[in-house]
């Protein structure tokens, strides 16, 4: 238990009462990323200050209460970390982070109603018989045994698969390591007989063809990899877009309480251990003297009296990458490094949001019976067939999407209700549930950002008469209040999401792994001594597993001997982790990276 | 939706991690369990982690604060401190100075104009300073000045050496009190004031209408009659603090995550989401909590309740467990007088005062709060009285500028946040009513505020009914938990048995605003409660007496106080 220590500051005079603020790191952001590293390196025994922007911490983890006692997701929606090596070494339980496992992932229904309900038995191994998939999944007996097999053989390295992919610092472009010897690729090869190189080539939608998975499902599945991952006609990109579509089987649940639980969660565990964090306070520059990063400079809105935060380690940068240039000078990076940056593409991951705030569950009248009570599936893909999603993805992409074409209401449709009581918390009669719905739309549009803001009402309109053809209870009467963040509002609420992304910027193969953002900045180490990248923007990406801060965690303890020679007990490494040195002697260093 | 849908289920999870992640355990066990993250909630435990207690505070919402709550109801992007937004006790809050609060990022700031009083053609101006304040209602004749000066003198020498410290020690059975209180001239002012109501108070100093109108609003706005006699001290109470409001940078949630930031350095636990549905019992002794999805909190020490005195005794205790006074006392319990209506504006541009050369108010800042919609001070005491008895006959009230003092709760250029405030009925038709209730209140702000109909862009009206159903002990929207009069007040709030913090269940303590000394952002009920606990346990209270309680303490109560 540390000491209580005199006020530094009166709070009510301002006047300043200590000397200089200095700490060994400076974390600027506050996102679940922000958080994660802020938790990580206090925990591991160094002083660390975290500095905000906005008034709340946890970036994209965030809850909102709209009407009392009915919160909302703004922005993330699932916890998909629980594989991770982070839940366990932060300890976060023990900070009051709950998760409730879901039962059923959810499905997905076709505008001609063909329907696929996951549930229980989609992926449990209990359920051997492949007359069972047959039915479920609309296929003859040869594929469902296929598909059976194919996770039969996964299932007991699905841990492995996943933090092969997230829990583990990519390769050094510059050390030549193909992509066959890459970690994923290591752990499939392994245990699937069926894996074969080529489909590391491939695209998420060429696998699900050569898994001969026909829709609903299929259609399900692409739309979970476009959600959580990368689209799925990107080449390159089938087995993270697998990954993802996996996570939320495995690995992911309903946070208690809601995303910012997590943030709560993270933040308390660098509060705990002796971590300043403020708020309200957006960094203007980061402080290069010498070619090294030395602090950070707050903006002069900041509460605080001291605008200078001084690290003596390093800083680390929470936002988005593109927002590098801005925050330090042009003296200290290339201009065609900047060039470089600007030059990224923020294609591929806007969003709308609407949460709809209603007084009774949504009734899908494809449901077959057994899917109520906690096995009610927790997120529907409606209106939703390959080849509409391909076409949906072809116009959002070529920014010709219209806001309020009917067509283009492929959404996800998100209810946590029956899985966290907590959300629950009005007393009005019968109670509320919140159905939250993503649907995906150019991060700009052809007649300007605010041409989708100017169409909310209409957009809101129709998310609802595509609700209500799927579940036709959802009379207008069941509403009790709509909101909907636009991709340019999330980006107005959340600088981290440039564009309305909700990942940074595309996981597409050019800015994937050794690539993301940038070849130099993959390992996340920066042109400037002494800072280093920890957003989304870096490897893996979008979602809020707490993977780039543990994957960052490497990389200090090659670089800082003080982080290396105070290796606490519960910090362990990724088995596919190379440090430089071992990256540098190329291939034949694979054989002492362990394969899990 | 019943407990049970809190699935642990572990579907195909668990033949995938051969270990499942770590779970918060269900069944824990720690010192002290403070029940309730409001102010005092969280004051509590930051004293009392500082005493080197284990303690885990438990909070039903997803945010920790209670009444401290800055969120974005103004959803996407605007944020307004939904309940508590103008802290009145910066000046004398224990934790402020005890505590390095700053240096967990809370930055006050009073405003230099703390209230504006609009009445007929006259506009009240008064200031942080006392002799602004004069400055500006010299205006109206030197004497008027003066009379202010007389008024204003005497109230803040009566909360500056009785009800500030006061608010900070357990309180005294009124013989004491009034033994107590004869020892100066000041104490006798204050016993002399507290016979009073608070018009006959306000109307004593021969001041003009408009400012006797504006003095009146300012102190019974949160929830005293104007009329009633037996609680006239807190008059200079309020009168005096209205002056000197504060207000937080970054909205009032600050100085809840400040609180939150000094508790989990300090070892303490903060667990949200978590709402309380027993207080379990060992004998006639309080042993620990269990919440709602069924954990178990057992506590070594003490159990401390923040909660209104019929969620605790009559909800959260088994029965038998309470003694029957103490039953009937929360049974009988009455909730406050009226609660508030609270509309929250979005709009382009901050709302611009009409130019009014007749009134004076060209030039002079933004007060923080400008009293709106009234004739005089009949008007004032008759609203009051409708109020009471469930009736709005019409809608006035207090409108602040909130981006004006703190431009952070709007996340969009251009775009402000302002609301305007009244008391206002539990029982009424909030939910048929709620178009008529924004078309009134923007009518009032647009007649007195340039183009203000045109500039909104979205608005939000919290009801009573809302305050209620955000935090459940502010019953019928009890903005203080309970009423204040002379029979709720003082030694007797919540009750004689319980206004110590002490309850006659063994290690349950009390500590929120139905506790002495009140509601408010006070911090009162906390502190005591953290003191009372840390003396039973026989833990030393990790700071000396705050020296304005000691001179207190030997001014009055020269042998002690048992
Ligand atoms: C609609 C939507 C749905 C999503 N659904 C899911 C989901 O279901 N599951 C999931 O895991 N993930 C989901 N995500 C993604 C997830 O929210 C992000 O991946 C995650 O928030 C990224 O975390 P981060 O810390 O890297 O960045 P951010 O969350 O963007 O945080 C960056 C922080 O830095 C702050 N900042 C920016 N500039 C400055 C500055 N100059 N000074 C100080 N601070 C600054 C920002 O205010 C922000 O708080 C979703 C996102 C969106 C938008
Ligand atoms: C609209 C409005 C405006 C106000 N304006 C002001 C103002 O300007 N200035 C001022 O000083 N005061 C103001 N107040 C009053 C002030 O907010 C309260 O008096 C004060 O917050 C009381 O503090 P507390 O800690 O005793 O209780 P609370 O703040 O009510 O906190 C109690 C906490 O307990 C939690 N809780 C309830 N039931 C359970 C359970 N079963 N288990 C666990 N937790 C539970 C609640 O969620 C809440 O967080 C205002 C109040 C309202 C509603």
């Amino acid at each position: 238990m540390s000491q209580t220590t005199a006020p530094a500051v009166d709070p009510t005079t301002g006047q300043r009462l200590d000397k200089r603020s200095s700490y060994d790191f400076v974390v600027v952001g506050g996102g679940p990323n922000g958080l994660g590293i802020a938790a990580y390196l206090s925990k591991w025994g160094f002083s660390v200050c975290l500095v905000e922007a906005r008034p709340e911490l946890g970036g994209g983890a965030d809850n909102a209460e709209p009407i009392p006692g009915c919160s909302i997701d703004p922005h993330a929606v699932y916890f998909y970390g629980a594989a991770g090596p982070p839940l366990e070494q932060l300890d976060l339980a023990s900070y009051g982070f709950r998760m409730s496992f879901i039962p059923n992932y959810g499905g997905c229904i076709t505008h001609d109603h063909r329907a696929f309900f996951g549930g229980n038995t989609f992926h449990d191994s209990s359920s051997r018989d492949p007359e069972v998939y047959v039915e479920m999944l609309g296929v003859d007996r040869d594929t469902a045994k296929m598909y059976l097999e194919f996770m039969d053989a996964l299932r007991p390295r699905m841990r492995d698969f996943f933090r092969s992919i997230y829990w583990t610092p990519p390769y050094d472009e510059s050390w030549g390591i193909p992509k066959a010897q890459t970690p994923v690729a290591r752990v499939l090869r392994d245990c699937l007989p069926m894996y074969d190189d080529a489909m590391l080539d491939m695209s998420f939608n060429e696998m699900m063809d050569a898994l001969a998975l026909p829709d609903p499902v299929r259609a399900g599945l692409l739309l979970g990899s476009w959600g959580n991952g990368p689209h799925p006609y990107w080449k390159g990109m089938a087995l993270p877009g697998f990954a993802c579509t996996q996570l939320q089987f495995f690995s992911g649940c309903t946070p208690v309480g809601g995303m910012h639980a997590l943030a709560h969660a993270l933040a308390r565990c660098a509060l705990a251990n002796g971590a300043k964090i403020f708020v309200n306070s957006p960094v203007s520059e980061i402080i290069v003297h010498d070619g090294v990063a030395k602090g950070v400079r707050v903006a002069d809105e900041s509460l605080l009296e001291e605008k200078t935060i001084w690290a003596n380690m390093g800083v680390i940068n929470n936002t988005h990458v593109k927002s590098l240039p801005k925050l330090v000078s042009s003296d200290h990076l290339t201009k065609t490094f900047r060039q470089r940056i600007a030059d990224l593409s923020l294609k591929g991951g806007s969003l709308y949001v609407a949460n709809f705030i209603v007084n009774e569950l949504p009734e899908y009248s494809d449901a077959p019976e057994r899917y109520e009570g906690s096995n009610y599936p927790s997120g529907m893909a409606l209106h939703c067939t390959t080849d509409a999603l391909m076409e949906l993805m072809r116009d959002v992409h070529t920014y010709r999407m219209h806001p309020t074409d009917l067509d283009h209401y492929i959404a996800w449709y998100i209810v946590h209700a029956p899985h966290d009581p907590t959300r629950n918390r009005s007393n009005l009669p019968g109670g509320v549930v919140t159905v939250n719905l993503q649907v995906p739309a150019p991060e700009d549009h052809k007649d300007g950002p605010l041409a989708v803001n100017d169409a909310k009402y209409e957009i809101l309109d129709n998310l609802k008469q595509v609700l209500r053809h799927y579940a036709p209870n959802m009379t207008e009467d069941k509403y009790i209040k709509s909101v909907i963040n636009t991709p340019y509002d999330s980006e107005q609420r959340n600088m981290g999401f440039v564009g309305g992304n909700w990942m940074g910027m595309r996981q597409s193969e050019d800015e994937w792994w050794a690539r993301k953002p940038l070849p130099e900045l993959a390992r996340y180490r920066t042109p400037v001594e002494g800072l280093y990248l920890c957003h989304q923007t870096s490897y893996p990406g979008g979602l809020c597993l707490s993977a780039v801060p543990y994957n960052l965690m490497h990389i200090l303890k090659e670089d800082y001997s003080e982080i290396e020679a105070t290796t606490p007990e519960w910090w362990y490494p990724s088995p596919w982790h190379l440090t430089d040195a071992e990256g540098a002697r190329g291939r034949s260093s694979l054989s002492t990276g362990g394969d899990g | 939706m019943s407990n049970d849908s809190y699935t642990r289920h572990i579907p195909p999870f668990s033949d995938v991690l051969s270990e499942l992640p770590p779970q918060f355990p269900d069944e824990t066990e720690t010192d002290v369990v403070v029940i309730g993250a409001g102010p005092n909630g969280l004051l509590a435990a930051a004293y009392l982690t500082a005493a080197g207690l284990d303690v885990t505070v438990v909070e039903r919402r997803f945010e920790i604060g209670g009444g401290l709550a800055t969120e974005e109801i103004l959803f996407p992007g605007h944020y307004a401190n939904t309940h508590a937004s103008y802290h009145y006790m910066v000046d004398y809050l224990p934790p402020l100075t005890d505590f390095d609060m700053a240096g967990q990022g809370l930055r006050y700031h009073k405003p230099y104009g703390q209230i504006g009083g609009v009445f007929g053609e006259d506009y009240v101006y008064l200031c942080k300073s006392f002799e602004d304040s004069r400055d500006a209602l010299a205006r109206f004749g030197i004497d008027q000045a003066d009379a202010y000066g007389r008024m204003a003198t005497r109230f803040h020498q009566i909360v500056d050496e009785i009800l500030a410290p006061a608010t900070y020690l357990p309180p005294d059975p009124p013989v004491d009190l009034t033994q107590a209180l004869q020892r100066t001239a000041i104490g006798q002012d204050m016993l002399e004031v507290s016979e009073m109501s608070a018009l006959e108070l306000i109307s004593s100093y021969g001041m003009r209408d408009s400012i006797q109108a504006t003095l009146l609003y300012s102190a019974c706005q949160w929830g005293l009659s104007p009329i009633e006699s037996g609680v006239g001290f807190m008059v200079p109470l309020m009168v005096d603090r209205g002056t000197q409001k504060a207000f937080i940078q970054g909205g009032s949630h600050r100085l809840a995550s400040s609180f939150a930031r000094v508790i989990l350095r300090q070892g303490g636990l903060i667990l949200d989401n978590a709402a309380v549905v027993e207080i379990t019992t060992d004998g006639d002794s309080a042993t620990g909590v269990v919440l709602d999805d069924g954990r178990k909190i057992r506590t070594r020490k003490a159990v401390l309740s923040t909660l209104d005195p019929q969620s605790t005794f009559l909800r959260l205790l088994p029965a038998e467990a309470v003694p029957a006074e103490v039953r009937d006392a929360a049974d009988g319990w009455v909730w406050d007088k009226w609660s508030l209506l609270s509309v929250f504006f979005v709009t382009k541009g901050k709302p611009q005062w009409k130019p009014n050369p007749n009134n004076g108010m060209i030039g002079l800042p933004t007060p923080f709060d400008t009293i709106l919609g009234f004739d005089d001070t009949e008007d004032v005491t008759s609203f009051f009285d409708s109020i009471e008895k469930g009736e709005i006959p019409k809608f006035a009230g207090h409108f602040t500028v909130e981006t004006e003092f703190d431009p952070t709760l709007s996340q969009v250029e251009g775009e402000d946040v302002c609301f305007f405030q009244m008391p206002a009925p539990y029982d009424w038709d909030w939910d048929g009513r709620g178009d008529e209730v924004v078309r009134e209140v923007t009518a009032l702000l647009d007649s007195h505020y340039e183009g203000f109909a045109e500039s909104v862009i979205d608005c939000v009206v919290e009801t009573p009914k809302t305050i209620e159903q955000r935090i459940p002990c502010m019953r019928r929207g009890s903005i203080k938990h309970g009423d204040y009069n002379p029979l709720q007040m003082g030694f007797n709030r919540p009750s004689v048995e319980c206004s110590s913090s002490r309850t006659p269940v063994n290690g349950l303590y009390l500590g929120g605003a139905s506790m002495f000394p009140g509601g408010m952002v006070i911090g009162g009920p906390g502190y005591i409660a953290a003191q009372v606990i840390c003396e039973d346990i026989e833990v030393k209270f990790p700071f000396d007496r705050p020296d304005r309680l000691k001179r207190y303490l030997d001014t009055y109560f020269p042998d002690g106080k048992d």
